[in-house]
């Protein structure tokens, strides 16, 4: 088995005019595991994310994704835009409140991605579409539009969609934002599923602590665009960083300030 | 502006290295083109009533009211029909891409495309460019000849025009140049309307939240009108000048 | 339909309502008035000054055809004062100040700032929409009388430079043949339909219930059913001026 990290992010900084967003931060995650980003809202979280993507570049550092660095990759040359859409083929996203295309029903959105990757014919993708509905648990809701759902359904949607083209990363923003606590439970276990059944590796990022003590293979905190504490759930917990610690107990006082 | 810019040079750019997908243009192009046609019925319908009505009173007081044929023809078909098809349809169509793509930006499906490595610009920004091109031509030649009838209308049953005197000062001061001079225009005009409002619905941020989506109609209303009616001077100049 | 007929007329009374009894919110209407005025006055005047010029531009023919170039400037003068600086002034305000105005108060409906006001005992028609109808009302005609004056200067650009028409000759039709009545009736025109804006974007706005894409909606409805609604008032005007002489 390949023991490469499946993401290894060097020295990333990133600021927006004078705001520091991400200040030096250093991390790796291995393969087939699941690592819970926690923080503060407003702290690189989502920006962190996205430089996974490209979708943002960072100002400083590498980001390496099976050693390929998207961040050295220009857009605006052929190679490096192929390279890069190369490099996102192998993840899904989950976004936060689903980002599923409004025009199109249930079925049509999980087949997107397919439709433009794959060659499958129309029945391979259907039955396609089936299975990964039937696994997030929304089995013959095919032909429903996204206005028809709850929010907790078109999160569960969109994760059909994100493992539609059986990724090897998913990246979920929030996953439990604006769920209750059942349904944030429910979508907890589903990446637990998937995580044993298709081995997949996650990266989370969540203000959820209760998420990331029940998911998490490996925890980090950002607080004030420093990552402050990195590293294996158990260690993490008993390590117990001040900053974390703050988090856990929900307390006023301490390294994290309420502007 | 320097946005602006930037962004005109990629969609162009996009718009004409690659072929849009089918399944966003062609309803785009009949959203544009078909979901038009009934506004701009009922408002080319009164603007040729008007054309007719409102010039009678400053023509008579020339001594000129038998020329309402002659002024049906320049002035409509050369200018008020596809400017008003622009400036109208363009308005309608503008501000349903500026809305639709606004939306799509703070509900994160714009970057849910662009990490399945769909490039949104040729994917949703070309289509629509092309769709609202390719319409406002069609509807400028379609005004051209719903407000020419209802000028005959208006010049005839309302203010006793002779007909045939009608007829034949349009047949005689309406060229075929004329006709293809507003299926021109319309074309120039809807290919900057695509533009405008595509930049603003893509300038739009998550966290401008739904004002955002406000904003990005208005904008592409108020700007997409202004560039109609100021291109169709500076066309009319160079063609008529 | 008939419901929404229903609805259009009982919000019709609620703002006749607000109009008539106190509270008025006077400080929020002038600075409604200040902020509309300062966002049309530029799209206003590049719209509507253009249009002088296309008809002195095409107008020129026209007139030479008979041979009456001389007579172009009563033409324009009475086709800017009574027609299209009225009825263009107020499409671009319903395209500026309306769909603005629609897209603001749907966007309060959407954040639950409209029920934060009724529940602090604020009635949101008088507070929202009230204002912004006297806006409109007072706002149009202001700007309708400054694209009169830039639509007969591009008008004379057109005629008199670029035409090749006499500068006397332009003038002296102007004064004698448009009247105070026709820069009248234009400015009657501009506060019924500004009347209109106020009034429709404030109905389409409250209609929005939840979503971005309502508030988008919102906006490019009170635009389109403004200026269908200001070509056909227009029309019945024009019909009934006709008629009275005027």
């Amino acid at each position: 088995m390949d023991t490469s990290p499946a993401v290894e992010i060097e020295h990333v900084s990133k600021s927006f005019g004078a705001k520091v967003v991400l200040n030096d931060v250093s991390l790796r995650v291995d393969r087939g595991s699941i690592m819970v980003m926690l923080g503060p809202s407003g702290t690189g979280k989502s920006v962190l994310l996205r430089c996974l993507v490209g979708l943002l570049k960072p100002d400083q550092g590498k980001v390496k994704v099976f050693g390929e660095d998207v961040a050295a990759l220009d857009e605006s040359r052929r190679a490096d835009r192929e390279a890069l859409f190369r490099v996102r083929r192998r993840f899904g996203m989950l976004f936060q409140d689903g980002a599923l295309f409004d025009d199109m029903n249930v079925a049509e959105n999980v087949a997107f991605p397919m439709r433009l990757h794959t060659r499958l014919s129309e029945e391979e993708m259907h039955a396609r579409v089936t299975d990964k509905l039937a696994r997030v648990g929304l089995p013959g809701t095919e032909e429903k539009f996204p206005s028809e759902l709850s929010g907790g359904m078109r999160k569960r949607v969109a994760f059909a969609r994100a493992i539609a083209l059986e990724p090897d990363i998913v990246l979920c923003d929030e996953p439990s934002s604006g769920l209750d606590p059942v349904m944030s439970a429910t979508l907890d276990e589903l990446i637990l599923e998937m995580h044993r059944t298709l081995g997949l590796t996650f990266i989370v990022i969540s203000h959820d602590t209760a998420e990331a003590r029940k998911i998490a293979d490996t925890i980090g905190m950002l607080a004030n665009g420093r990552l402050v504490t990195y590293g294996p759930a158990k260690q993490v917990f008993e390590e117990n960083h001040p900053a974390l610690n703050q988090f856990f107990t929900r307390a006023t006082q301490g390294p994290i300030k309420v502007v | 502006m320097r946005g602006f810019s930037a962004f005109v040079f990629r969609a162009v750019r996009a718009q004409y290295t690659s072929i849009p997908p089918r399944e966003v243009f062609v309803p785009q192009f009949v959203d544009a083109g078909y979901g038009s046609l009934m506004l701009l019925t009922i408002l080319t319908f009164f603007a040729g009533l008007n054309l007719a009505v409102q010039s009678f009173g400053p023509f008579s007081r020339i001594g000129a009211q038998d020329m309402l044929g002659m002024f049906a023809g320049i002035g409509g078909v050369r200018e008020l029909f596809p400017v008003m098809a622009a400036v109208v349809g363009g308005a309608r169509i503008g501000a349903n891409v500026a809305a639709s793509l606004a939306n799509m930006k703070i509900s994160e499906q714009i970057e849910a495309l662009e990490v399945m490595g769909v490039d949104p610009i040729r994917y949703l920004v070309v289509p629509r460019i092309w769709a609202v091109t390719l319409a406002l031509p069609l509807l400028c030649g379609y005004c051209n000849v719903i407000g020419l009838a209802s000028a005959y209308g208006g010049a005839v049953y309302q203010l006793g025009n002779d007909p045939g005197t009608f007829v034949h000062q349009v047949m005689e001061q309406v060229s075929a140049f004329d006709l293809a001079a507003g299926m021109i225009k319309g074309a120039f005009m809807g290919w900057g309307v695509g533009l405008i409002s595509c930049f603003h619905g893509y300038s739009i941020q998550k966290r401008d939240g739904a004002e955002g989506v406000g904003i990005a109609t208005n904008l592409a209303i108020v700007n997409g009108a202004v560039f109609c009616i100021v291109t169709n001077l500076l066309m009319s100049w160079i063609m008529y000048g | 339909m008939i419901a929404g007929v229903q609805r259009f007329l009982s919000y019709l009374g609620a703002v006749l309502i607000a109009l008539v009894t106190r509270p008025r919110y006077g400080i929020e209407t002038l600075r409604l008035m200040q902020v509309i005025a300062m966002r049309c006055i530029i799209p206003v005047s590049l719209a509507v000054a253009p249009v002088g010029a296309v008809i002195s531009l095409q107008g020129v023919q026209i007139f030479q055809l008979f041979g009456a170039e001389r007579l172009l400037s009563s033409f324009l003068g009475m086709a800017i004062f009574r027609e299209y600086s009225p009825a263009l002034a107020s499409v671009m305000v319903a395209a500026q100040a309306g769909s603005s105005i629609a897209a603001r108060i749907g966007t309060m409906r959407v954040r639950g700032q409209i029920d934060a006001l009724a529940v602090m005992s604020v009635d949101p028609i008088r507070y929202v929409v009230v204002p912004g109808v006297l806006a409109c009302v007072v706002i149009t005609p202001l700007l309708s009388v400054l694209t009169n004056i830039l639509g007969l200067f591009s008008g004379w650009v057109f005629a008199v430079p670029l035409g090749g028409i006499d500068h006397g000759a332009f003038m002296e039709h102007l004064t004698e043949q448009v009247t105070a009545m026709d820069l009248w009736v234009g400015l009657m025109k501009c506060a019924i339909f500004g009347t209109g804006v106020g009034l429709i974007a404030g109905f389409l706005g409250l209609a929005v219930e939840r979503g971005a894409a309502q508030v988008g909606k919102a906006a490019n409805d009170t635009v389109v059913s403004t200026i269908v609604l200001i070509l056909f008032t227009d029309y019945v005007f024009s019909v009934i001026l006709l008629e009275a002489g005027l």
